[in-house]
């Protein structure tokens, strides 16, 4: 237990101290200004465009961030070799890849987390509540959608052999993971098995995030989401993370460092 | 004598990274080997000789493909037995925005070392490091790096010490003090195994050493005798790959 949290601080403290992710903060901060600005232009749904641009920027940096923490530490992992001294240390392989998840994890949390205060400030400078919950369970879905992508981040740094691979397919995954809900419902009335097996595969391999953009889900007779919804996509999440961090454990115990 | 390196009819085969993973590569083939405790250990080879192969297979970071490897009695693959073991690759990189303590903490709290701040200190001092703990890796030389790389392989205490190319990056002067390093840690009953090309470095400190050539590990012989028989380890170097 103390190598995985040695593993975590590590990683955390080495994602902080790197300068792109500063960068990010400030970008998100001056993303937020700017929402501010376009806000002003419509009086009607002033708060409303103000709370929605303000989410998509935290969902999308948030996203970038992780991208760019992959690739700093893939490319340091195998291409500088610091891997090489860690395996030969008394740490189990699991051990330090469940450490490094939970790394990158506890990095988008604190990013995510100062993103959001610098929106619930200017929400409430604006005159709105800025700790409306639907607010507070879209930022928390947002995270929930970045674990379980930073699940597959973690996966993918294990298999590519190359950064720009990881990256790439990495991106791919988000921008299928936000589609396959919709590819399907396209396919459904689609008369070719062929297709519909090809994005039945792509919708169940495939994370469903769109499942956690709760911007038309939150509204329902309840006031809020349902509670079963909301027990289904935790349950989901909590499932596939695990599936693919066990996929990601089995491989990296069979790797081998040249 | 005790022996602490087992290796017995070792061959590593490396597969291509295409697709089919058709074309195989033989890294090394039936390597033999006994080193003892306590000794000071030199593998010699021209650059592909399969001198890194071994090492990164003795240390579980290539599996063999035949053979068998035990090191204090046990599979490397045994994480309680990498507790007594310290590994110090060629140039080694360490996150150039973390410090030198920051880094030697985080192996230590791998190692669950008590009293760490002591043993950073003491590590840090030994390397020639004293003065530099909160410095940025940013700001180290080569050659302070390597010495960094040699403190993370030390801060455990290791019995047995796995060192690449330890003098890569050091200048005439590091390597003095590299070389004075090692020999104290021999004399505290270290036993140490590194692959070196600066044959002068190696015919000074090391008690026994091997040749390996196109992957075929050449009978390890001791030092002195090399120097009766051959005059340098140069000469006894070349007399063998050149055949």
């Amino acid at each position: 237990m103390k190598s995985v949290l040695a593993v975590i601080e590590y990683i955390v403290k080495q994602n902080i101290r790197n300068k792109m992710l500063n960068v990010l903060t400030i970008f998100s901060i001056f993303i937020i200004g700017f929402s501010l600005a376009i806000s002003e232009l419509a009086q009607e749904s002033e708060i409303r465009m103000l709370k929605d641009f303000g989410l998509f920027s935290i969902s999308l940096l948030s996203f970038i961030t992780l991208l760019l923490s992959v690739t700093i530490q893939m490319f340091e992992e195998t291409e500088l070799k610091t891997m090489h001294i860690i395996m030969v240390k008394p740490i189990k392989r699991s051990e330090y890849l469940i450490g490094k998840y939970f790394g990158i994890i506890t990095t988008l949390f604190i990013n995510i987390l100062f993103m959001f205060i610098v929106l619930m400030l200017v929400i409430n400078i604006r005159g709105s509540d800025p700790w409306e919950l639907k607010l507070l369970l879209s930022v928390f879905f947002i995270f929930i959608s970045i674990c379980i992508i930073s699940s597959v981040a973690v996966l993918f740094s294990v298999i590519a052999t190359s950064v720009p691979g990881c990256v790439l397919f990495l991106f791919f995954t988000y921008v299928l993971g936000h589609l396959t809900i919709h590819l399907k419902k396209l396919v459904a009335h689609s008369e070719n098995t062929v297709i519909k097996i090809i994005v039945d595969i792509i919708y169940y391999v495939v994370p469903n995030l769109e499942l956690f953009n709760l911007k038309n889900k939150l509204e329902t007779t309840y006031g809020l989401i349902e509670p079963s919804f909301f027990l289904f996509i935790i349950i989901y999440a909590i499932s596939y993370i695990s599936i693919i961090l066990l996929i990601s454990i089995k491989y990296f115990d069979k790797k081998e460092f040249f | 004598m005790e022996i602490v390196i087992e290796v017995k009819n070792l061959t590593k085969i490396y597969k291509s990274l295409d697709f089919w993973k058709k074309d195989t590569y033989t890294g090394i083939k039936d390597v033999n080997l006994s080193i003892y405790k306590g000794e000071i250990f030199g593998l010699l080879g021209l650059n592909g000789a399969g001198k890194t192969t071994l090492m990164k297979t003795l240390l579980g970071l290539l599996q063999p493909t035949t053979g068998s490897i035990k090191i204090l009695g046990s599979s490397i693959n045994n994480t309680e037995i990498r507790k007594y073991i310290g590994y110090m690759p060629e140039l080694p990189y360490f996150p150039k925005y973390l410090k030198a303590y920051e880094i030697l903490e985080y192996f230590a709290d791998i190692f669950n070392i008590h009293n760490k701040r002591q043993k950073i200190l003491q590590t840090l001092e030994l390397v020639g490091l004293k003065g530099n703990e909160y410095k940025k890796i940013k700001g180290f030389s080569k050659g302070m790096q390597s010495r960094l790389g040699m403190a993370q392989a030390l801060i455990n205490d290791p019995e047995i010490l796995f060192l690449d190319e330890p003098m890569s990056g050091l200048d005439p002067l590091g390597y003095k003090e590299m070389r004075d390093v090692l020999v104290d840690l021999n004399k505290n009953g270290k036993t140490i195994f590194f692959n070196s090309h600066i044959l002068s470095e190696v015919e000074k400190i090391c008690d026994r050493v091997a040749i390996m050539h196109r992957g075929h590990l050449i009978e390890p012989v001791k030092v002195s005798w090399i120097i009766k028989k051959f005059k340098s380890v140069e000469s006894y170097f070349i007399h063998h790959v050149k055949e």
